[in-house]
């Protein structure tokens, strides 16, 4: 199945990601300065007149509490409506195929993922939710979350140019994103792949009768921008519950990459966005050295896995000759290397979306998309990636910076105790938000993962760990309900809440230690700083953070992945 | 009151080194045990208390017995000990950074027991007191053979004082009134005459007191990064807490292994950044230890961070990068005038001339063999230099008048200058140098160049201060041709010339506004508002009391130049906490591959591919591969206590350099030496479990501590 061939649709895609970064990244960068930029004619008209609807002016700039403050107002709206229109759906407008209400844990849940940006679901789309929510509720929620999630990651990078305390407008910048960014894109990718033939339609369904006998019922609807919208804001909801691997949603190879390639262009640009902001280009390579290092290793290790041939089944007479490769579970349609491309940006870039079934991927495989959401910012999601990454080279440049004889400081900004203690909590907050509730799931019994033998109990170890820790990360893939039911009470619950300090906690942070640095007046770089933009410093950050990712996770991969292997890798 | 009584109390001349006594630091590092010693690093607390857990086990191990699973005692007893091992070192650490400074203290305590001082009254008539009982502004007068009571200044008088026992400087130096040479340290000795003094510290506020407190850590405030360090440690701790625990209950109740309870303590001290724990009290006083040994005396902690961060130092020109003196360097002699001819004139200008530049050109023109004549005393006239002539010289028995001074001067006396010789000057003038002229009866004969001349060694000072990153700026009241040819010879980055007293505190604030830190050095009492001003300000100690009161260091040797060994150590302070850090964490990356493949092995499930490949160790006896790795964590700490009292090797270089370095150094060094130590301490233990513990060793450590029943 391995075709060496297909390598090159590997390194083409990449490559020209990593090509328009840098010019992309600029684009966006300019749209958060507020500087006259390309579509002004049009587009300035458009956002004055929603600041004044919105009683609001790019002028009035926020301190980092304010908004906090603007962010939980608008996401707090978010989470309310979805709940509400969840939970009454059937009673809403628009519920053609007689989706029921939701109950009210269910709500919960699904509420709160889609605020989060994770879109984890744990239900079925074509039966248990209604056309209207799939067509009014959810894309609200995939633009607004994604937008916020750039606007934080702004408000933060501005904390190195100003000296005001101020981060900017939150209003604003949510404006701007959906003008400027999200709406443009989103709507030149649905006609892309609406021209690759994924559907756009106003009708509810088609009923099939196949020759099999009896009639199939084929959901249709606003497909094609629903797609669009959910890469491009690193969202992962599928229109349909198979997601990418529905022959609907990704048709062929071609939308297959073209769906790549816009979950990876924003959040491999946003480096380059930051090094704008501050003025300084090359500040922006550290951090795309560390994303495209620890993508490589992943990818790399991710096919290799996956192209190996499967120990368990060696040696298993009755099977006839053994293929390569753990073929159960993968979309051929795709090919190894692509299919594996699409899942391994997916989970990195936090989109979640799927186009295989991860339960069925080899332990190493498995453990390379955990590994992931355990850095949750290489690249990670939109916004929120590039910050959880700028926390890690905080806490990297503080030990860093004592190594070389002077009082941390970073972009000539000092980084004291309270950038350390807010960027150590929200990174030290993830490992937290996973296991607790692991234990507590074991330990109330809403979950067995005892089943006596050892491979089949780390399997079902590895599913709960992926749950939580997609749902920490606002990822939403999820390794496959087969393994245990997770549309409980508790797991609704529970895992809204995982979602939704996943999210907050680390925007706080973010937002604070941004709001510090806005504080600091600007030292001049002398002969004795650290140069930052080297290529010393980018190996550094990188394993900072693999070093202590690893430190953090070790003994539960131990316990899940590792475990899990049979008879060899 | 008897006024020639003998003063009671002798002052004891501490010069022998203070010497750390081991009975004291045993002692100390058992007092440290004290649990409100223990809760000021939360990371050693959290080992403390887990000791104190598992004591509670070994001594009655049926009170947890769901806990404990197959409870095996020698297995327990030695995670025990070696967690009071490891408290224990991290306590030793501790003790000897302060003993360093303790016997530092002690010395210079015993300097001041008993001093008694004679006080002036306002009768005019003198009393003796004890010196506890003088207040600021108090007069005492100081007699040879006594010693000074308190820090003071010279008000009336001068005296011959030997300050070796708070300098170490064998040479005695005067004070006198008026000036900038007032000023006298409690503790010292009068050698000569005899002076009164305006005691300007009381009891509990002399340098002695502040040096004294800050040796002994108390008042020793932790600093801004001593302080995130802390956060970050303690985050980590917390994180790697959270960690452990639901992995032990993970394990445990999915049924893939069952974890000990002892493993799971020995896992998480492992884990926890023991080593930076344990060191960082020792890094932070061995720290001020170290600027007290380079006769430093610093008023915080703080200012020794702050002078690692340093960005600019303004130096003073005369005294700091010239050695002070201008010294003759070339001579050119006027058209017509053979050299020897005016060698003899310059020797004869010059012969009776006691100023350091005479001095010179007689040296100079005797090196270039100068035919010399014999002057016979009485029979010549000496001109002495004034500074409103401008020149000077002799008038030889025979009435020629042998003169060298200014070419200004030179004219006013009416001498004839070819245009040569003014070419020449001119050109001289411009190199920064001096020239003077020198006639026989108005006939100018040719030139002689006074130069400054930088102190030897000084260039390479500056450059190390430029590698560090630090700029320097020199500060003179010469004029700009000058100064621009010291900068050049000394390698000073940049120079203010035909400075006044207030352009440092000029360019301190313009630096400052630039977002620089600035340190500056100085002794005179119109430096006071700039060394108040300046980040780092080091006075000189034999400066007045305003200087010193005003910078936030005191250099007890007078060598400005101190400053760079002070950034050194400020910054080999920030270096030692990062590296540890650094070696704290990749440590237990290798404590991890040690450990979590024992529990697996230890709880007798089927050994697991995935888990074999973390087992690069290849240990097979899950107890003994617990105990390296715990055992290794402990040991590293007394076998890093130099590096955290002495500091990490320092040598300037670029910042980039530094953490390449250090990042191989520490970081690299960290996860292999882990490995290779936690393997070795394997093999080790092995060797003596086989070969039965009990028997080799014998006695009771064999049979508490039984190896071969693990």
């Amino acid at each position: 199945m391995f075709d060496f061939r297909s390598v090159w649709d590997v390194v083409l895609l990449v490559g020209l990601v990593v090509a328009i970064a840098p010019w992309f990244g600029a684009y966006l960068g300019r749209v958060y300065m507020n500087r006259p930029a390309f579509g002004d004619a049009i587009l300035a008209p458009i956002e004055s007149a929603l600041y004044r609807l919105l009683g609001t002016s790019p002028r009035s700039a926020m301190r980092s509490s304010e908004y906090m403050l603007a962010v939980l107002f608008v996401n707090g709206g978010v989470f309310v409506f979805l709940f509400v229109f969840l939970a009454l759906q059937h009673a809403l407008p628009l519920d053609a195929t007689g989706a029921p209400n939701m109950h009210w844990t269910l709500a919960f849940h699904s509420a709160a993922s889609f605020t989060t940006n994770t879109d984890f679901t744990h239900f079925t789309n074509e039966s248990q939710l209604s056309l209207g929510a799939l067509m009014v509720a959810w894309p609200l929620a995939l633009f607004l979350s994604a937008a916020t999630g750039l606007s934080v990651a702004a408000a933060m990078v501005r904390g190195f140019v100003r000296k005001d305390g101020t981060l900017g407008n939150f209003y604003v910048d949510l404006v701007r994103t959906m003008t400027r960014v999200l709406m443009p894109l989103a709507f030149l990718l649905a006609l892309a792949l609406v021209l690759l033939g994924v559907p756009e339609t106003l009708t509810n369904y088609a009923i099939a009768h196949p020759l099999t006998g009896g009639t199939q019922t084929i959901y249709l609807g606003p497909v094609a921008s629903f797609q669009a919208i959910s890469f491009l804001g690193t969202n992962g909801g599928g229109f349909y519950s198979t997601n990418a691997a529905s022959p609907l949603a990704n048709p062929s190879a071609v939308s297959d990459l073209l769906g790549t390639f816009a979950m990876m262009l924003i959040p491999f640009s946003t480096p380059f966005a930051f090094g704008q902001i501050v003025r300084r280009k090359g500040e922006a390579w550290p951090f795309m050295g560390t994303i495209l290092i620890v993508f490589a290793i992943a990818l790399g290790l991710f096919v290799a896995y996956q192209a190996a041939v499967n120990p368990a089944l060696a040696g298993l007479s009755g099977l006839g000759p053994q293929t390569a490769g753990y073929p159960v579970g993968q979309e051929t349609r795709f090919g190894l290397t692509d299919g594996s491309l699409f899942q391994v940006v997916s989970v990195y870039t936090n989109t979640g979306a799927n186009n295989m079934q991860i339960g069925a991927l080899a332990p190493v495989a498995q453990l390379v998309l955990l590994f992931g959401m355990f850095t949750q910012s290489t690249p990670g999601g939109d916004g929120t990636g590039f910050g959880m990454l700028l926390l890690f080279a905080i806490l990297g440049i503080f030990v860093g910076g004592l190594m070389v004889g002077r009082s941390p400081e970073y972009l000539g900004k000092k980084v004291g105790t309270g950038h350390v203690k807010w960027a150590a909590l929200a990174l030290l907050t993830h490992p937290a938000l996973i296991l607790v509730p692991f234990v507590l799931a074991v330990a109330g019994g809403f979950v067995t993962v005892a089943s006596g033998s050892l491979p089949a109990s780390a399997h079902t170890f590895t599913a709960v760990l992926y749950e939580f820790t997609s749902e920490a990360a606002n990822n939403g893939s999820a390794l496959g309900a087969s393994s245990f039911n997770d549309t409980t009470w508790f797991f609704n619950i529970a895992g809204g809440l995982v979602m939704l300090l996943g999210r907050f906690v680390p925007i706080f942070a973010m937002l604070k230690v941004g709001g510090m640095f806005s504080e600091e007046s600007v030292l001049p770089p002398g002969p004795g700083t650290l140069r930052t933009a080297s290529a010393t410093f980018t190996v550094y950050i990188t394993l900072f953070l693999i070093i202590v990712s690893v430190l953090l996770f070790l003994p539960v991969i131990a316990l899940g992945p590792l475990a899990q292997i049979v008879g060899g890798p | 009151m008897d006024e020639d009584a003998p003063p009671p109390g002798s002052v004891v001349s501490v010069r022998r080194v203070p010497h750390t006594s081991i009975v004291r630091v045993l002692v100390d590092s058992f007092k440290l045990f004290r649990p409100g010693q223990q809760v000021r690093s939360p990371v050693m607390f959290c080992v403390y208390v887990l000791f104190l857990f598992l004591v509670g086990i070994t001594l009655v191990p049926r009170v947890f017995p769901d806990l404990v699973g197959t409870y095996n005692p020698s297995y327990y007893l030695w995670i025990t000990v070696i967690l009071f091992l490891t408290l224990w070192f991290a306590n030793v650490s501790t003790a000897i950074a302060e003993a360093q400074g303790r016997a530092r203290a002690d010395a210079l305590r015993t300097i001041r027991s008993g001093i008694r001082a004679r006080q002036v009254l306002p009768d005019g008539t003198t009393q003796w007191v004890p010196s506890d009982v003088l207040h600021v502004g108090d007069t005492v007068e100081i007699r040879p053979g006594e010693p000074v009571p308190m820090d003071g200044d010279v008000t009336q008088g001068a005296a011959l004082i030997d300050e070796a026992m708070m300098t170490g400087e064998s040479e005695p130096v005067t004070r006198e009134s008026g000036g900038d040479k007032t000023s006298v340290l409690g503790g010292t000795q009068v050698l000569q005459g005899t002076a009164r003094i305006r005691v300007t510290a009381v009891r509990g506020e002399s340098f002695l007191d502040r040096l004294i407190r800050l040796v002994e850590g108390q008042g020793r405030e932790p600093t801004p990064n001593e302080l995130a360090l802390g956060v970050l440690l303690s985050a980590l701790t917390v994180a790697l807490f959270t960690v452990v625990v639901t992995f032990v209950y993970l394990a445990h109740f999915t049924d893939i292994v069952t974890v000990d309870l002892g493993t799971i303590v020995a896992l998480f001290v492992c884990l926890m950044p023991t080593t930076i724990g344990a060191l960082l009290p020792a890094i932070g006083i061995s720290g001020i230890n170290r600027t007290a040994r380079a006769n430093v005396i610093t008023k915080s902690g703080k200012a020794v961070e702050a002078a690692g961060d340093l960005d600019v130092l303004i130096l003073d020109k005369t005294g700091t990068i010239t050695v002070g003196n201008r010294l003759a360097s070339q001579f050119v002699a006027a058209p017509g005038v053979p050299m020897p001819e005016l060698l003899e004139g310059a020797l004869l200008a010059s012969s009776l001339d006691d100023t350091p530049e005479g001095r010179s050109i007689v040296r100079l023109a005797a090196r270039r063999n100068a035919p010399t004549r014999r002057l016979e005393p009485g029979k010549f006239k000496v001109l002495p230099f004034t500074a409103e002539r401008r020149m000077s010289g002799i008038t030889l028995p025979d009435g020629v008048e042998v003169f060298k001074g200014s070419l200004q001067a030179m004219e006013t006396y009416g001498a004839v200058l070819p245009l040569e010789l003014r070419r020449a000057a001119a050109e001289a003038s411009k190199e920064g140098m001096t020239p003077l002229a020198i006639s026989f009866n108005r006939r100018a004969i040719g030139l002689v160049f006074l130069k400054d001349v930088v102190k030897p060694g000084i260039r390479d000072r500056l450059r190390e201060l430029k590698t560090m990153g630090i700029r320097t700026i020199m500060c003179t009241g010469d004029n700009r041709l000058t100064a621009a040819a010291i900068a050049r010879e000394s390698g000073v980055d940049e120079y203010v010339a035909e400075a006044r007293p207030e352009s440092k505190l000029l360019l301190i604030d313009r630096e400052k506004a630039k977002g620089r830190l600035v340190a500056m050095t100085g002794d005179g009492t119109n430096d006071a508002p700039a060394l108040a001003r300046a980040d780092v300000g080091l006075a000189m100690n034999s400066g007045t009391s305003a200087a010193k009161e005003a910078g936030n260091m005191v250099d007890l040797d007078n060598d400005p130049t101190k400053l760079i060994e002070v950034v050194s150590i400020g910054k080999q302070l920030l270096i030692t906490r990062g590296a540890l850090t650094t070696f704290s964490i990749t440590n237990d990356v290798a404590k991890y591959f040690a450990i979590i493949p024992a529990i697996f092995i230890g709880s007798g499930s089927a050994t697991l591919p995935g888990i074999e490949i973390m087992n690069i160790l290849g240990m097979t006896n899950p107890h003994l591969a617990v105990l390296s790795a715990l055992l290794f964590n402990g040991l590293i700490i007394p076998i890093l206590i130099p590096l955290a009292i002495v500091g990490v090797p320092f040598r300037p270089r670029s910042a980039i350099d530094l953490l390449r370095r250090n990042l191989i150094l520490y970081g690299f060094g960290g996860l292999v030496s882990a490995f290779v130590g936690i393997k070795l301490l394997y093999l080790l233990l092995s060797y003596l479990s086989t070969t039965s513990f009990s028997a080799q060793v014998g006695g009771i450590v064999g049979h508490l501590l039984p190896l071969g029943g693990l």
